[in-house]
């Protein structure tokens, strides 16, 4: 025994903790709908207490308006960094290691990703379908896959335009009402020494949803797998579009909108405007002497196509897979995005727009100083909501083709065309796709 | 009755002898391995498996049916699938040749500044030598990715004094884009770590004994022939040892990047390979080609540090 044991017992052990290890690192699959075994409601009077991942500040202070009327539903707030900065770093992490919060803050773009990683449960299953009249159907529209439901909507980011007011009666512009009228007014800021927006080469957000709005719709679920199309109709126009205008110069390329230069450059008023989602405001409001000066008018339109206004960012409140009372956390769900309480609460938390229709919160009814009284979010910001492309979908590898279409758009600088680049990237993210080992083909046009 | 207790009693002072006798040939035996069992746990937990079980995914692949394997997901033996597909990433071989780049330029220039500073202060006219030893070596004290952010604002249009003086002397620059920010990393690199390595190769000096230098004095050497026939061949392993550090510290580079990246749009998702890893697990949830670039970063970080190793010895014969 004792000659044989400690190095063969280190053996053992190594081998075998590696096995564990090993076992455990598997990442979990994505059950059929219907085929998942139901957990169970917890038994009346018993406690429950649920944990609840998310960036949005303050929310504990949220939840314990819950807590307080739901003592049976005690809901744990643990705050995570903001998605793709190491929020989904660690919920994947946990995920894969078989734990994980009963709920989490997973972007509308990023439900796919989670359903890949077999990380979500679906909703439907514990009666989530009768809720869908309580929200925007977009966004409704953007939870459902596979006749499941794999998230509560919680915000969302309609666009619009904001301008500031004293650059634009330089130049003699009022607020535009299409892309091509904001092209005119981006030469004459030109002159006038100033910038009418960035056009971020390292984020592709803001032109995937100019593409949006032009009605492009990059994915199809088909019954044969995944179908691709990078370079529909409304694409290409915007693609062409953006490629004229960076050609002459008309758009800062260096940085990206909210990026400390651009605070700066806006600080010294050479920023004339911002098309953005509704949450931009706050981010504004920071800008050092920017109060009074700007305004918020409805985002401009592709001439012959397309929305009247497009969508940055939205996020759910999705509960994970390995979550023991999923009937319990979609209680919490529903009750923080749809409820009037929920609803102002999380406004003071910085939520994007209400998922709502019904309403948009209280605090969002009122003129706002800084942009000299408007009353923007009723005028602009409502009507913006109502009017998106109901068509587009996420796919698995938002993120991944994110950074290969900014891979792409980087090459501007070096003279390669944003058309070209698109076509580039479509054949990569074909690629990505398939060593996913997921099945994907080129839409015919 | 009672030869029992006659033929009992010696025995447990037998089995005390014993114990006495076999307890420190025991002990001899136990105790190396007791004082190195916290260590050896931690680092077969933390190093051992990991690099294990890197090795083992890397040669794994997930497979997938339906839109989001809702058909079913396996792992799969996957041969060199990963290497290939790490290999076949522009991204990732023009990662490594970027940090190489980065390496030939940063790494020299980062040796030669912390020996210059190393044999200042060691010579016998420097002033206040503990002043600027603490001075120096300060930088190193102060995290990378605080280190980063501080620099970043002296590089960002607007915010930086440094741009607003290079402007008046008519000179544009822009430390963000994408034909200086590699080296405006290198800088970062160099202010933190040239205090570092000064240290080292301080220490080395130190121990140069004092009638060597007494020696050179009498044969009337000045303070340069001193420090070119006597200190430069004598510090020569700790230049070595620094060198061969910071070869491996430039592949690993991630820090400095990543956190640069939020002010600058030339710094991609996969800028160095250690960052392309880090994407490739944890952003787009492929462990598998991760442990493959990953298992790329080491070898190749072995070949460059075996590389310089067998080069400089050869010089030395």
């Amino acid at each position: 025994m004792v000659g044989l044991t400690r190095r063969q017992l280190l053996g053992y052990g190594v081998a075998g903790l590696s096995a564990a290890l090993l076992a455990g690192c598997a990442s979990p699959a994505l059950t059929r709908p219907g085929a998942a075994t139901l957990k169970p409601a917890a038994r009346a009077g018993e406690r429950v207490t649920l944990t609840y991942w998310t960036w949005l500040k303050d929310m504990q202070q949220v939840a314990n308006m819950w807590n307080r009327d739901n003592p049976d539903i005690r809901v744990n707030v643990v705050p995570i960094p903001q998605g793709n900065s190491g929020g989904y770093q660690k919920m994947y992490a946990a995920l894969a290691a078989g734990g994980g919060p009963d709920l989490a803050h997973v972007e509308l773009r990023t439900i796919p990703e989670f359903l890949l990683a077999g990380g979500l449960t679906n909703l439907s299953d514990y009666g989530a379908d009768t809720l869908s009249s309580r929200y925007d159907p977009t966004l409704w529209g953007q939870v459902s896959y596979l006749d499941g439901v794999y998230g509560i909507p919680q915000d969302s980011g309609p666009m619009a335009l904001y301008y500031h007011r004293p650059l634009f009666d330089r130049v003699g512009a009022d607020a535009p009402t299409t892309w091509d009228q904001w092209a005119d007014i981006a030469v004459e800021l030109r002159k006038a020494k100033a910038w009418i927006d960035c056009f971020s080469l390292s984020d592709a957000g803001p032109f995937a949803a100019f593409a949006t709005q032009a009605g492009a719709r990059w994915f199809t679920r088909g019954a044969g797998g995944w179908e691709i199309n990078l370079l529909d109709e409304a694409t290409l126009e915007v693609a062409r579009f953006f490629d004229s205008a960076l050609d002459r110069d008309l758009l800062i390329t260096g940085y990206g909108a909210f990026s400390p230069p651009w605070s700066a450059a806006a600080a010294k008023d050479q920023i004339a405007s911002l098309t953005s989602a509704s949450w931009a405001d706050s981010i504004l409001a920071d800008v050092h002497g920017g109060a009074g000066k700007w305004r918020v008018a409805p985002m401009q339109r592709w001439a012959n196509r397309g929305f009247g206004s497009s969508a940055l960012g939205g996020s759910t409140v999705a509960v994970l897979a390995h979550s023991e009372h999923p009937h319990e956390a979609l209680r919490f769900a529903t009750w923080l995005t749809s409820s009037r309480e929920g609803i102002d609460a999380e406004i003071a938390s910085g939520i994007g727009w209400s998922p709502t229709p019904d309403y948009i919160g209280a605090a969002r009814t009122q003129p706002v100083p800084f942009f000299d009284g408007q009353n923007y979010n009723e005028e602009i910001m409502r009507p913006a909501a109502a009017d998106q492309n109901p068509d587009w979908e996420w796919w698995p590898l938002t993120f991944q083709s994110y950074n290969i279409l900014a891979d792409e758009f980087r090459k501007k600088a070096g003279g390669q065309s944003l058309v070209d680049g698109l076509r580039n990237a479509e054949n990569q993210i074909i690629m990505a796709m398939k060593n996913k080992g997921l099945t994907i083909t080129k839409a015919a046009r | 009755m009672s030869t029992h207790t006659h033929t009992v009693t010696p025995a447990p002072a037998a089995r005390a002898a014993s114990r006495r006798r076999g307890n420190p040939q025991r002990s001899t035996q136990a105790a190396p391995w007791l004082l190195i069992g916290p260590f050896l746990a931690l680092f077969i937990l933390t190093f051992a498996l990991p690099i294990l079980m890197a090795i083992v995914s890397s040669f794994q692949r997930v497979e997938r049916r339906g839109l989001f394997g809702e058909e079913g997901v396996s792992t799969v033996f996957a041969g060199f699938n990963n290497y290939a597909q790490a290999l076949g990433d522009a991204n990732f071989i023009t990662s490594i040749g970027r940090m190489i780049l980065f390496g030939i330029v940063q790494v020299p220039v980062m040796i030669a500044l912390c020996t210059l500073l190393a044999l200042l202060l060691e010579s016998a006219s420097a002033r206040w030598p503990g002043v600027f030893r603490a001075a120096f070596f300060l930088p190193y004290g102060i995290p990378g990715v605080i280190a980063t952010i501080l620099w970043s604002f002296l590089y960002t249009p607007g915010l930086s004094p440094l741009i607003d003086a290079a402007k008046i002397v008519g000179i544009e620059v822009d430390p963000l884009g994408s034909g200086m920010v590699l080296w405006s990393i290198a800088n970062i690199v160099t202010w933190t770590y040239t205090g570092y390595n000064m240290l080292i190769v301080i220490a080395q000096l130190k121990s140069i004994p004092g009638d060597i230098y007494e020696a050179a004095k009498l044969d009337g050497a000045g303070p340069v022939r001193i420090a070119r026939s006597i200190q430069l061949p004598l510090i020569r392993p700790a230049l070595m040892l620094t060198t061969v550090f910071s070869i491996i510290g430039t592949l690993q580079l991630f820090a400095e990047p990543q956190v640069l990246a939020t002010s600058s749009t030339a710094i991609d998702s996969g800028y160095t390979p250690n960052l392309a890893a880090y994407t490739n697990a944890f952003a787009y949830n492929n462990y598998n080609v991760a442990a493959a670039q990953a298992v790329l970063i080491a070898l190749i970080a072995f070949a460059l540090s075996f590389t310089f190793l067998r080069l400089s010895n050869r010089g030395s014969k």
